[in-house]
């Protein structure tokens, strides 16, 4: 397994396991929406939880708004934040 | 990983501290945190009663950079604070007519607001870890809203509000929220009262007789357990039979 689908792999963990959705790891794609239409239907709770698992697990710290926006749209946007996270 | 710790505020008397020496007798893993602002006696003597599972730490709980101040303390200590109880708090007594603005703010904000700073100041810790236990202190005043009151019974029964809604927020990271209510409790302020008077309220109560600090700190104690997991957003009400 590469590096980056290893990432992408511990990312869909967290949903699964932190935010207990009821889904199997095959069924999220890693562009899949978190939220909004056609999505996985996270809430804002979720989100918020999702920003403290992050951090915890990856010491990325999410705090302005703006930036998760653009950050939870999918496991992809999440994983690519945590690779410039470590590259800087 | 940080060690699990249990904060409560107002713990130099009363209530506070008969809470914070129940969980220290009852459970010898847990480390306790004292929060008080003022007047330290009982909770030095606490202190020192368990100096290897028991800390004081100066907490205004009506300023949220003492929260800050606080919890950094804690964070340098490697412990995560899992079980807040909202104890601290005061009453100042009027009719509204003639109630000054700020025996009404000073009320709110230390009753109500505190409850605010306090639970979004540990959230996040608690999140992280996956487990949280938010006690808050309310009083059966909120129930009663007796005369004299309006701004103690408003705080109290705000508290039992915020209670429910936090408790629906935080439900699915395993973080429970529950209010509890005393009634009539053997503290200082009833027992410095008028004799005469506290006869009297004897008779109001079904049990005859006024609850002592521990009956109420043996009810924290069980919601902060494991075994509580399923108990959240409720209101506990603890008087002897009253409401």
């Amino acid at each position: 397994m590469s590096e980056s689908s290893a990432l992408h792999e511990e990312i869909k963990e967290i949903l699964i396991d932190d935010l207990m959705l009821d889904v199997e790891m095959d069924e999220i794609g890693d562009e899949t929406p978190l939220m909004g239409p056609d999505s996985l239907g996270l809430d804002s709770v979720d989100a918020l939880q999702l920003v403290v698992a992050i951090e915890k697990k990856f010491g990325l710290k999410i705090s302005d708004p703006e930036a998760a926006k653009g950050i939870l749209r999918s496991v992809k946007t999440i994983a690519d934040a945590v690779r410039e996270s470590k590259s800087t | 990983m940080s060690a699990h710790a249990i904060l409560i505020t107002g713990a130099n008397g009363g209530i506070g501290n008969a809470t914070a020496r129940y969980f220290l007798e009852h459970d010898e893993s847990c480390y306790v945190y004292l929060g008080i602002r003022s007047g330290r006696n009982e909770a030095d003597a606490l202190a020192a009663d368990f100096p290897e599972r028991c800390g004081v730490l100066s907490l205004d709980v009506t300023k949220a950079a003492e929260w800050e101040s606080s919890l950094a303390k804690v964070a340098a200590e490697d412990r995560v604070i899992t079980v807040l109880v909202n104890n601290a708090g005061h009453h100042d007594d009027h009719l509204m007519a003639n109630m000054p603005l700020e025996a009404f703010s000073s009320v709110i904000e230390s009753n109500l607001n505190s409850v605010f700073l306090g639970s979004q100041a540990v959230l996040r810790g608690m999140m992280g870890e996956r487990f949280g236990r938010i006690i808050n202190i309310s009083s059966l005043s909120a129930l009663l809203a007796p005369l004299g009151q309006t701004n103690y019974a408003a705080a109290k029964a705000g508290v039992i509000a915020m209670t429910g809604s936090l408790a629906k927020e935080v439900a699915r990271m395993s973080i429970t929220v529950n209010a509890i209510c005393p009634g009539y409790i053997e503290t200082s302020a009833i027992e410095t009262g008028d004799p005469e008077q506290a006869k009297a309220r004897k008779k109001t109560i079904p049990m005859r007789r006024f609850g002592k600090p521990r009956e109420v700190a043996a009810a924290v104690f069980f919601l902060a357990t494991k075994d509580a997991a399923y108990i959240t957003g409720a209101t506990l009400k603890i008087d002897g039979g009253i409401f």
